[in-house]
């Protein structure tokens, strides 16, 4: 992000209480507050692709922990923060673990009705003064002075927030963040790369209910006062308004987005009547009809969209980290060239009475490069789906360098030095390719949500981007680390999916029709790339479709149809075998790629 | 990305709202209501009165602004720090919840604004509440019941504050009057069906009811307590004295007793009670805005404000211009010093440690007959 | 508890069950053919039901002028849609479909409602008002983006009733309205009195579900909205347009809703949002079915009614949260089952 943005935020902000007049210092106060929620939801929905509409109820358990301690037994509010804290990651933890699994719609309804729960437990229970809340609030005190007047409260919640907007930035551009946007449990490659998606998905949900919690802090001791009202669905649902608006992919639109609807909220009230003579009516409407144009018309929200037009500067946010060079990661040793790596024995899956996959058997040696072919339905994709652990299988045994990897789900896998590629490539849009390719690293660093934020990862991260930078050199894309991995052509998209797969340094690589799609002189640059992989000791097995691409490149093949081996052999074996030129022939398949191989 | 030009952007829209203050001799009234959300049809009927108010008192202009808070403590703080501070209020009317209302207060302590809350809050130093607080009406309820030798009553209120605040009075005169509170059953405005609450209580056999909600949601129980065979007392609180909850409730209420403020039963006052001329001239402007009917208890609340600041008024000006400080506190103790001011609801005399002002006067027993409201005499 | 008191508690619980089933189904119906989870379907419950307590007082609602207004943009959207695609024949048949026909439903609202006609009348008067708003709702505020992800068409749904609950506030007021049952007839059985509006409630119920039943499996346009239920790019490729879908959901979503309504005003007393709570009951119902299965949906509905009342005779302040928390363990036995989804989309 920019540093400079920074500094003229925390300039506006120390001169901030002598510019605006009072009543804007008490709406600046209500915007951070906001701000400090919503940056939240930029981590979680904006980058993790998760919806909850239960941050106002977090807000809540922040704001009513310190009350009633500091009301109750007189603890002092700093200590009541940590206290607050507690109890809200532990609610978290626990929503976190019945919701989070939830994909899709999901996630938001179970929020959705936690929030509307929890807003009539704190309204019922005694303790918390029922319906009435909590009045008389101690004001914080700091150092001897009591921060009692807004404009003491307005660096308070300013600092907080421009301190969790850093820490937003901050984790967004590290080796978790990456993890965080790499599309979580709505793709299978995230957890194909090593990402512990269960694991990053509960760790967000959290540190944004921890933001929520140090709001509700911050709103206690400011208002002194609380009451279920402002924890409860519609407050939820206004956070998540003020997201959308300002524009979830970005943690300046938490802020944009807060202050365009408090204060946009405050000002119609007093504009509208001026109008119409009615108070309160319209702007509830106002304010849903504009949200409805932004989706219509902006869908990313106000800031990423005036992004786009601003002249976007020669450089991006990585470019800096890449520059001077680190010390080059640790790789795994590569096996000896012919001895059996990965052993396959009689590999079963079925989905209900369909064998898709139907007792397969091979070997792939060290060093070599094996294709799996065969017609469309064969089997083919079920395979390397069965071998990564993207599925499970009904039966069979599966070993790689000695190992069993029976059981293992596709993150494990993937630890033992299997890395795939996908059909599609399956690269994060709103990434730069060199956060694409350093995706591949991420099981090559240790890092996470904490040293992110405070920066303590630096090292690594370097160490990470020069390993990325590296693969894409390797693959030939160097000067193109910075582009947006969607704006460039599919045969490049494909290159950097190898990257992304060289950069966790594996032992086997498996790819998904790397060739389909490319035009000649790429698949020409693509085959010498793969033969230069072998050379360095890199086992490959793909699939493929084109033949001309396969049989000039390969060492060996197997083919595949209607779920079982048919052949295995040398590329000349395969071309002349009669059961193979049955299978593509007899294939319904009328395109039947071998045609032109034959 | 250079955001700070966005922000700076923002900061300059946010500066050119400024909203110029009116001249020196002015008062400015400013209001916030809970005009949107769950209590609107209470904040409706106040923002409707106060837009009758006049635009002179005397010789004094008066500018009104009225903000909505639709319901958020968090809104009607804003709503009070934009009074205070933009519009450089010199009295704040509001708002209409509890909650809200006591939210506020602080803020008015703060500026050394005088509040007239339109809720019953515990009001002392700047903050003044208007409304007939929970224990004096509950306690004229109570009487009765123990005058038609009630021993068991069920409790079947909102589950809101103004619920929880109804309870715990109820409990507090029932005991001594020798009345057992058999349930406490609460219900939510927008509830569909109120069987189960109503069952509960029909299974106490109570010899009659206290139904506590306010407006048209108070009728549904009724009904269905009548649907079920009930054959005892139901009593209501005055947040029902309105049309609406004579229209939804039909044939269910005959027969039910309610309290309410003279205001309430303004026609049949003797024309000695001088209620009764201030609030018929609040009534029939109201009305012929508004429809035959339509006032209720909450436009009088905010209309005695007004009752109260008229009759401070001369006494602050005599110390100060409004729009200063010294302005606000004289009139916060000429109000303080309000003797048998006489508004549409009720009788005011405030004293430094009453801020209520009210009395036994302010309330009355009305039974629902004829699909009207009539004092029992 | 008694079986008296359980057996009226059940019967209350089936009859507020019922209301949410109807929503319940229509939600699904919405959910298969759009992907859009329409938490906004309440405020057509509490649109229909005001209005028709309205023409009860013999007022013309004056949500008729939001359809008109909505009418007049819709046809001017479609009309300059279709001259740019050069399809100026069809100019006729829009207007016809988009304007004549609603404005024919404002006009007979406005000229009937002082006449006070039969009670029928009346709620057919306001089923069809709220039904005209359907699809235009559809046409505005989701079709423009029917492509976008769930969770964008979501976004839409929840500001959709921030905005339809705003004229709510605006055209109806505050205040509650509740009208006489339709049928005032009780019908003892034993220990227990069943209400004939309760009665009427789960014909309804019954009437619609096999109405929808025949609809999908026996008529061509039913077998098209199926199908693009089920793959919305293939209905596509051979000819069932995606907005065409949508509109007759949404169509039948506002029907159903609305017949709801008058329903529900019969029974209970109805405010400018009463809808939000019912129409979150009936995602709740329609979740039970996995947004998938109408019958799972009706069934899950039915249990969200007999919970609530249940939970309101035993602890009635936590009503609510008793009936919202009992999402989370549907939620996660659901969980067991469902598969990572394709939504692959950023928000």
């Amino acid at each position: 992000m920019s540093v400079r943005a920074l500094i003229v935020a925390a300039a506006l902000l120390l001169i901030g209480p002598w510019l605006l007049p009072p009543f804007y210092i008490t709406l600046a106060n209500y915007v951070g507050l906001a701000s400090i929620v919503v940056l939240g939801l930029v981590l979680l929905g904006g980058a993790g692709g998760l919806m909850s509409f239960g941050q106002a109820a977090f807000v809540g358990i922040g704001a009513y922990t310190t009350a009633y301690l500091s009301i109750a037994y007189n603890l002092s509010p700093w200590l009541s923060l940590f206290v607050g804290l507690a109890v809200t990651g532990g609610a978290a933890l626990l929503l976190g673990a019945l919701t989070l699994r939830l994909t899709g719609h999901y996630l938001p309804i179970g929020t959705l009705g936690w929030s509307v729960s929890i807003y009539y437990v704190f309204a019922n229970i005694e303790a918390l003064g029922k319906h009435d809340g909590l009045s008389d609030i101690p004001p914080l005190t700091a150092f001897g002075f009591s921060l009692q007047s807004s404009n003491a409260f307005f660096y308070l919640i300013w600092i907080v927030a421009l301190l969790a907007l850093v820490s937003i930035n901050n984790i967004l551009d590290s080796r978790f963040g990456r993890a965080v946007r790499s599309g979580g449990r709505t793709t299978p490659m995230a957890e194909a790369l090593g990402v512990n998606t269960a694991r990053v998905s509960m760790t967000i949900f959290i540190y944004c209910a921890l933001l929520a919690s140090v709001s509700g802090w911050l709103y206690a001791h400011f208002m002194r006062f609380v009451n279920p009202t402002p924890f409860g669905l519609g407050t939820s649902i206004e956070y998540f308004f003020m997201a959308v608006i300002g524009g979830a992919t970005s943690a300046w639109g938490a802020i944009v987005g807060a202050g365009f609807y408090i204060i946009g909220k405050q000002w119609l009230q007093t504009l509208i009547p001026a109008f119409t003579g009615r108070v309160g009516q319209y702007d509830v409407i106002v304010f849903g009809l504009i949200v409805i144009a932004i989706l219509h018309y902006a869908r990313q929200g106000l800031v990423p969209s005036l992004a786009l037009l601003l002249p976007r500067k020669a450089g991006g946010r990585v470019a800096h980290h890449v520059v001077g060079s680190a010390e080059p990661l640790a790789h795994r040793d590569k096996p000896q060239p012919g001895t059996k790596l990965l052993q396959i024995d009689r590999m079963e899956k079925r989905f209900g009475g369909l064998a898709a996959v139907n007792g397969v058997s091979f070997d792939i040696q060290a060093g070599e490069i094996m294709a799996l072919i065969g017609p469309n339905g064969a089997g083919k994709t079920t395979m390397f789906n069965l071998i990564t652990g993207v599925i499970p299988k009904t039966a069979g045994r599966i070993s790689f360098a000695g190992h069993s990897l029976d059981g293992l789900g596709s993150r494990q896998v993937m630890e033992r030095g299997i890395t795939r590629t996908f059909q599609h490539a399956l690269l994060r849009p709103h990434m730069s390719v060199l956060e694409n390719v350093a995706l591949g690293a991420h099981t090559r660093g240790r890092s996470g949500l904490i040293a992110a934020a405070l920066r303590l990862e630096r090292k690594e991260e370097a160490r990470l981007l020069a390993e990325a930078k590296k693969q894409l050199e390797r693959v030939g894309l160097g000067d193109q680390f910075d582009a947006a991995a969607d704006s460039l052509p599919l045969g490049k998209q494909r290159l950097i999916e190898i990257a992304r797969a060289l950069a966790s340094d594996p032992l086997l690589l498996l790819l998904d029709e790397p060739a389909a799609g490319l035009r000649y002189e790429e698949k020409v640059a693509l085959a010498k790339l793969l033969d230069n992989l072998r050379t360095e000791g890199m086992t490959l097995l793909l699939v493929e479709h084109d033949m001309d691409f396969v049989m000039n490149l390969v060492d060996r093949v197997v083919v595949m149809d209607f779920g079982e081996k048919i052949a295995e052999g040398k590329p000349d074996e395969i071309q002349t075998n009669p059961k193979v030129i049955e299978a593509y022939l007899g294939s319904v398949d009328e395109c039947s790629p071998l045609k032109h191989a034959v | 990305m250079e955001m700070h030009k966005l922000l700076i952007t923002a900061t300059a829209i946010a500066l050119s709202t400024l909203a110029a203050r009116a001249d020196e001799s002015t008062l400015t009234v400013g209001a916030t209501v809970t005009a949107t959300g769950p209590a609107a049809s209470l904040g409706i009927s106040e923002k409707n009165a106060i837009e009758l108010m006049p635009a002179k008192i005397g010789d004094t202009p008066v500018k009104y602004v009225i903000l909505d808070d639709g319901g958020d403590p968090g809104r009607a703080v804003r709503n009070a720090r934009q009074l205070v501070e933009e519009y450089k209020a010199d009295v704040i009317l509001g708002s209409t919840t509890i909650p809200n209302s006591i939210a506020i207060g602080d803020i008015a302590n703060q500026t050394k604004t005088p509040q007239i809350a339109l809720a019953p809050i515990p009001a002392s130093g700047f903050v003044f509440s208007l409304p007939q607080s929970a224990d004096l009406m509950v306690e004229g309820l109570v009487e009765h019941m123990k005058e038609n030798k009630v021993k068991t009553a069920a409790y079947l209120g909102f589950a809101d504050s103004l619920g929880d605040h109804n309870y715990a009075a109820f409990l507090k005169f029932a005991k001594p009057a020798g009345i057992d509170v058999v349930t406490n059953e609460r219900f939510g405005r927008n509830d569909t069906s109120v069987t189960a609450q109503v069952l509960r209580v029909m299974q106490a056999k109570p010899d009659a009811v206290f139904i506590s909600a306010s407006g048209t949601p108070a009728a549904l129980p009724q009904i269905e307590l009548k649907q079920r065979g009930y054959k005892g007392q139901s009593y209501f609180l005055h947040g029902v004295i309105n049309q609406p909850f004579l229209r939804v409730g039909g044939k269910a209420l005959e027969g039910t007793i309610a309290t309410a403020g003279p205001f309430s039963v303004a026609k049949e006052l003797k024309d000695s009670n001088p209620i009764k001329a201030h609030a018929l001239a609040m009534i029939e402007p109201y009305e012929a805005k508004h429809g035959a009917g339509s006032a209720n208890s909450f436009a009088a609340y905010a209309w005695d404000g007004y009752e109260l600041i008229k009759a401070a008024l001369p006494k602050a000006l005599a110390k100060a211009k409004p729009g200063t400080e010294a302005f606000r506190v004289a009139l916060k103790d000429a109000i303080e010093n309000s003797k048998d001011v006489v508004g549409a609801g009720a009788v005011y005399t405030m004293t430094a440690t009453n801020h209520n002002g009210l009395d036994g006067r302010a309330r009355v027993l009305v039974r629902i007959k004829d699909n009207g409201f009539h004092p029992i005499q | 508890m008694d079986t008296q008191i359980f057996s009226i508690l059940l019967e209350d619980g089936i009859a507020s069950g019922a209301i949410y089933a109807l929503l319940a189904l229509t939600m699904v119906l919405v959910f298969a053919t759009t992907r859009i989870l329409f938490v906004s379907q309440g405020e057509f419950v509490t649109f229909s039901g005001l209005s028709f307590a309205s023409f009860q007082l013999g007022i013309a609602p004056q949500i008729v002028w939001l359809l008109a207004v909505l009418a007049l943009v819709v046809t001017a959207l479609e009309v300059v849609s279709a001259l740019r695609l050069g399809q100026g024949k069809r100019v006729p048949w829009l207007v016809a479909i988009h304007l004549a026909l609603p404005l024919a439903v404002v006009g007979a609202c406005l000229w009937l409602a002082p006449l006070k006609p039969p009670v029928l009348v009346q709620a057919a008067l306001s089923v069809a008002l709220v039904t005209a708003l359907g699809p235009a709702v559809y046409r505005l505020a989701f079709e423009p983006v029917a492509n976008a992800s769930v969770r964008t068409l979501f976004v839409i749904a929840i500001a959709l009733h921030f905005i339809l609950q705003g004229f709510g506030l605006l055209f109806f007021g505050a205040e509650g309205y509740r009208v006489d049952p339709l049928i005032d007839l009780d019908v003892s059985l034993g220990a227990t009195v069943l209400k004939g509006q309760a009665m009427l409630v789960l014909a309804t119920l019954a009437v619609l579900t096999a109405a929808l039943y025949v609809f999908f499996e026996y008529t061509l346009l039913g077998k098209a909205l199926r199908a693009t239920a089920i793959n919305r790019i293939g209905a596509r490729i051979v000819g069932i347009k995606t907005p065409l879908a949508g509109r007759i959901a949404f169509t039948m979503s506002a029907f159903i809703g609305a017949i709801a309504g008058i329903l529900a005003v019969g029974s209970t007393t109805l405010y400018y949002d009463s809808g939000f709570l019912i129409g979150l009951k009936a995602v709740l119902g329609a979740i039970c079915g996995a947004m998938l299965s109408y019958p799972l949906a009706i069934a899950g509905a039915i249990g969200v009614g007999i919970l609530e009342t249940f939970s309101a005779f035993w602890v009635s302040a936590y009503t609510e949260a008793v009936v919202f928390s009992a999402l989370i363990p549907v939620l996660l036995w659901l969980s067991l089952y469902a598969m990572p989804s394709e939504e692959g989309q950023e928000l």
